[in-house]
């Protein structure tokens, strides 16, 4: 197969992964399908799609400005190409912020509502006015070939002056305004990133990001069509780009050395790894390469100069955007899956529209030649099923499709059914109660929790008969199952029941209207009670009560079952503090068990800034955990 | 101005504040999510307490500085500081880019992550309730009066009394009078409250006038890159006429 159809099955393939995980993230929002927390409100959409798209879309201002404005007419054949990818990349810059936005729908409230102090605003109008100016000067290519359009395009054509004049200068501002962005997080951003001119260092890169991005894109599609490269013309733009990385190595260390940060440059931390090899892959090496005249014109490394720098830029961005940001509370974001997915296919998204661009419109000098085109080759059958799927051209569009929907139903199957069904809560197990004097009990083992006295409780309420107001069902054969045996999650909804043994063959092997009424819907609400089966579910004068088999999670379950009976007890025996949190909630601590000797799970005893005293109680002193309330009282 | 005073050495860590909070703001219960952070705030916790070691705590809350970084970063102007001095948010501007999020030195605008149509939650200081003419909730609720609430110069005033006459009991400093420009939350304390910044001492200077440089520039830059690339353009052309004047000689020479 052609390598251009390989390649396109692959970006169909990766948009099809994207169409489904997108569609997840609209439905589920941003917390379950992102690695985006409170500590880290940016991540990769940002940081690579943003900041990183609107760099490597530079090129179209740079070779419009070398052109039309400094009539340096030899690069006049990578023009177009240029325009159509800066065109297309901020498109996928706008489409990629839709996915970030937690609000997308209100993206046009920049138009409406105005914030001139802010960096964002600014760097928003000057995308909406730069896509103008881009649209405009795009327009006229495809227009070539629709003779009614004339007209416009003669009249665009003359205005092209002052649209490459207009593009320019809202490139400068918000190439560096994404730049400004970061002004205003000195205590964020890490010294060896932050810096007053952060605005200039942008632009700088942003142009040699640009000129890189041109000669790689060049390469690769000459690779991708078989066309030949404009070697000449890649070695001189490589030969303007050394200037600029020359300067951009000046400033950033001059700025370095200007706000006497240059000290930080020698310590062990990431952050200075990742600084020299981001500046190394940047600037570094590719000044040092392109000063030897051979390598500039040697086709691989025509290759492998421009991934280097591009690579290195846009890992500029991400940095700044985020990775490299002092940390607040110790999260280490990685981006998840869906995050990179979408990334990916945003850039297959452009990367798709940019080929069909260069196959139906006059991008290049010389349209590539499609093989399918070719009025002598005869359809051929499909090797698998042998059957015909039309002519070459339909066969292709047949095999795209196909890719495309087998990768989103890929997708759909392999999003991550626990991190969207559980909305984000943190797996937190409930761990097997002990039944000493007094207990802690502290299921989500993070050492705050509540000392319960048992033994009281058993005192109070009728000895050995009270077992049951508290403790409730069991699983089948067992006699005390642990509480973590239903309740798998702390705070989540527990399915107490399990539909799938009670209809099994295998299991209990019922039919749909042993449970469920004929004429009415199918659901927990309309099926027969637990207790009508099951007798002995749960003990005569038992406080809990079963009404559907969805339970609420344990902590929860704890909560009503104590919360209401105390306030039960708190009239009968006139002691209103009773049903108050602090009753039992008296302070953060672990316990060492009199019974047990040494409480088995000493944790919490450092969790991390906060430190829990651990109380030893003997027999002679037992711990105020009465059901008076009176510590309350003298607490307040 | 309105302010609140928070005196860590009278708190006793009983939460009422942040109940308080919740039932005024119908805030839901809080579980442990993923994109939780260790300080107890989120979208469901505008307020929060901070247990620190033996058994002191300390009020976590929006800080309402002064000249706040986040109103100046809003893109639309969702975020905006009242004259009582409140910084409240609209949520029917906002656009949801987080950039408030990014841009506070005390990370205290959180996100509803869990929410398909989320907004940022932070504290309010109360702003009905202070228009009003009554007090924050929290302050209300607050059973020792750790926490007040009233005019930010008398409150200044207040702390400053506290730590002169017992100096022995605090550290001799007033949080939030001066740090970025100055907060309308204030705390004395006997222990240090670098926590509330994670652990990075803050600069005097209001962190707006650190963009405002820049974003003085635009317009400038705008016509100054305008004029250049018109200029440059307009010098090469004539330059070009010029040299092909003499006839058409030279651009054959050129071709050749």
């Amino acid at each position: 197969m052609n390598r251009i159809y390989t390649f396109k099955t692959i970006l169909w393939t990766i948009l099809g992964f994207g169409a489904a995980v997108g569609t997840a993230r609209f439905i589920y929002g941003l917390g379950v399908t992102t690695n985006l927390s409170d500590s880290v409100p940016w991540g990769l959409w940002i940081g690579f799609d943003v900041m990183g798209g609107v760099a490597l879309a530079a090129g179209g201002f740079i070779l419009t400005a070398t052109v039309y404005i400094f009539r340096l007419e030899k690069f006049h054949g990578i023009v177009r190409p240029a325009v159509l990818t800066a065109f297309l990349g901020y498109i996928a810059v706008a489409v990629g912020l839709l996915f970030d936005l937690g609000l997308p729908w209100n993206i046009w409230h920049m138009i409406i509502f105005w914030n001139p102090h802010s960096p964002l605003f600014e760097v928003g109008w000057c995308v909406m006015l730069y896509l103008t100016v881009l649209l405009l000067e795009f327009f006229p290519i495809p227009a070539e070939e629709f003779s009614k359009l004339n007209k416009l395009r003669n009249f665009l054509l003359k205005l092209r002056l002052p649209l490459v004049i207009a593009g320019i200068a809202l490139s400068t501002l918000h190439q560096s305004s994404l730049g400004s962005l970061f002004l205003i997080m000195p205590y964020n951003v890490h010294p060896l990133w932050y810096s007053p001119i952060l605005p200039v260092l942008f632009f700088i890169s942003a142009i040699t990001l640009g000129l890189m991005m041109v000669s790689f894109e060049s390469k690769f599609t000459s690779w991708l069509y078989r066309r030949e490269t404009e070697t000449d013309l890649l070695a001189k733009l490589c030969s303007a780009a050394r200037w600029v990385f020359l300067i951009y190595i000046i400033v950033r260390f001059g700025d370095l050395a200007f706000r006497g940060q240059l000290g930080h440059l020698g310590g062990g931390e990431w952050q200075v790894v990742m600084f020299w090899v981001e500046i190394a892959i940047t600037a570094l090496i590719p000044v040092i390469l392109l000063s030897i005249p051979k390598i500039r014109i040697a086709p691989v490394w025509q290759w492998i100069i421009p991934m280097m720098s591009i690579f290195g830029i846009v890992l500029n961005r991400i940095n700044v955007g985020g990775l490299v940001h002092i940390n607040r509370g110790n999260t280490l974001y990685l981006p998840s899956l869906t995050e990179i997915t979408i990334s990916a296919s945003v850039v297959a998204g452009a990367a798709l529209v940019f080929l069909y661009m260069v196959e139906r419109y006059k991008i290049w000098e010389k349209r590539p030649a499609d093989p399918n085109t070719d009025p002598t080759k005869i359809p051929e059958f499909d090797f698998a099923s042998r059957t015909s799927l039309g002519t070459p051209e339909v066969a292709l569009r047949t095999k795209y499709s196909l890719a495309f929907i087998l990768a989103a139903a890929v997708g759909f199957a392999l999003l991550s059914t626990e991190n969207l069904s559980s909305a984000g809560t943190e797996s937190s197990p409930a761990k097997e109660a002990r039944g000493w004097e007094t207990m802690w009990i502290d299921g989500d083992l993070d050492g705050e929790g509540t000392a319960f006295p048992h033994a009281k409780h058993i005192d109070n309420n009728g000895k050995e008969k009270s077992c049951v107001l508290c403790h409730h069902m069991n699983l089948p054969l067992d006699n005390s199952s642990q509480c973590s045996a239903c309740h798998r999650d702390m705070y989540l909804l527990s399915d107490a029941f399990g539909h799938d043994r009670h209809a099994s063959a295998s299991g209990a092997g019922l039919k749909c209207f042993d449970c469920h009424k004929k004429d009415l819907t199918k659901n927990a609400d309309t099926a027969k009670p637990c207790k009508d089966c099951h007798g002995d579910l749960v003990a005569e004068g038992s406080t809990i009560t079963v009404e559907n088999y969805r339970t609420i999670g344990y902590v929860e379950s704890m909560h009503r079952l104590c919360i209401g009976c105390h306030s039960q007890k708190a009239d009968s025996l006139e002691k209103p503090d009773l049903p108050r949190c602090a009753n039992c909630h008296k302070e953060k601590r672990t316990i060492i068990s009199p019974d047990a000797g040494v409480h088995p799970h000493q944790y919490g005893a450092e969790k991390d800034n906060v430190i829990f005293p651990i109380v030893s109680y003997n027999s002679e002193q037992p711990p105020d955990t009465t059901n008076t309330g009176s510590a309350v009282e003298n607490s307040r | 101005m309105k302010a609140i005073l928070t005196d860590t050495t009278k708190c006793i860590g009983c939460r009422e504040c942040v109940i308080a909070c919740k039932k005024t703001y119908n805030l839901e219960e809080e579980v442990p999510r993923r994109w939780s952070s260790d300080d107890g705030l989120s979208s469901r916790n505008w307020t929060s307490i901070i247990q620190k070691p033996e058994g002191k705590f300390i009020r976590k809350q929006c800080r309402h500085c002064l000249q706040p970084a986040c109103v100046s970063a809003c893109p639309v102007g969702a975020l905006r500081k009242t004259s009582e001095g409140a910084v409240i948010y609209d949520s029917k501007k906002c656009i949801g880019c987080r950039y408030c999020m990014m841009a506070c030195p005390y990370g205290i605008p959180r996100y509803d992550w869990d929410q398909p149509v989320p907004y940022v939650r932070k504290c309010i200081l109360c702003y009905d309730r202070i228009t009003q003419g009554k007090q924050p909730a929290c302050t209300e609720a607050c059973p020792t009066e750790a926490t007040i609430f009233g005019d930010r110069q008398e409150l200044l005033g207040e702390a400053h009394r506290r730590l002169k006459e017992t100096p022995d009991k605090y550290i001799d400093r007033v949080w939030g009078e001066k740090e970025v420009g100055g907060t309308q939350v204030l705390y004395i304390s006997d222990i240090d409250l670098s926590c509330l910044t994670y652990g990075r001492p803050l600069g005097e200077k209001p962190l707006p006038t650190r963009t405002a440089t820049a974003m003085n520039a635009v317009p400038y830059t705008f016509v100054g890159m305008s004029a250049t690339m018109a200029g440059i353009s307009w010098i090469i052309g004539r330059r070009m006429k010029i040299q092909e004047k003499p006839g058409d000689d030279q651009r054959e020479d050129n071709d050749e």
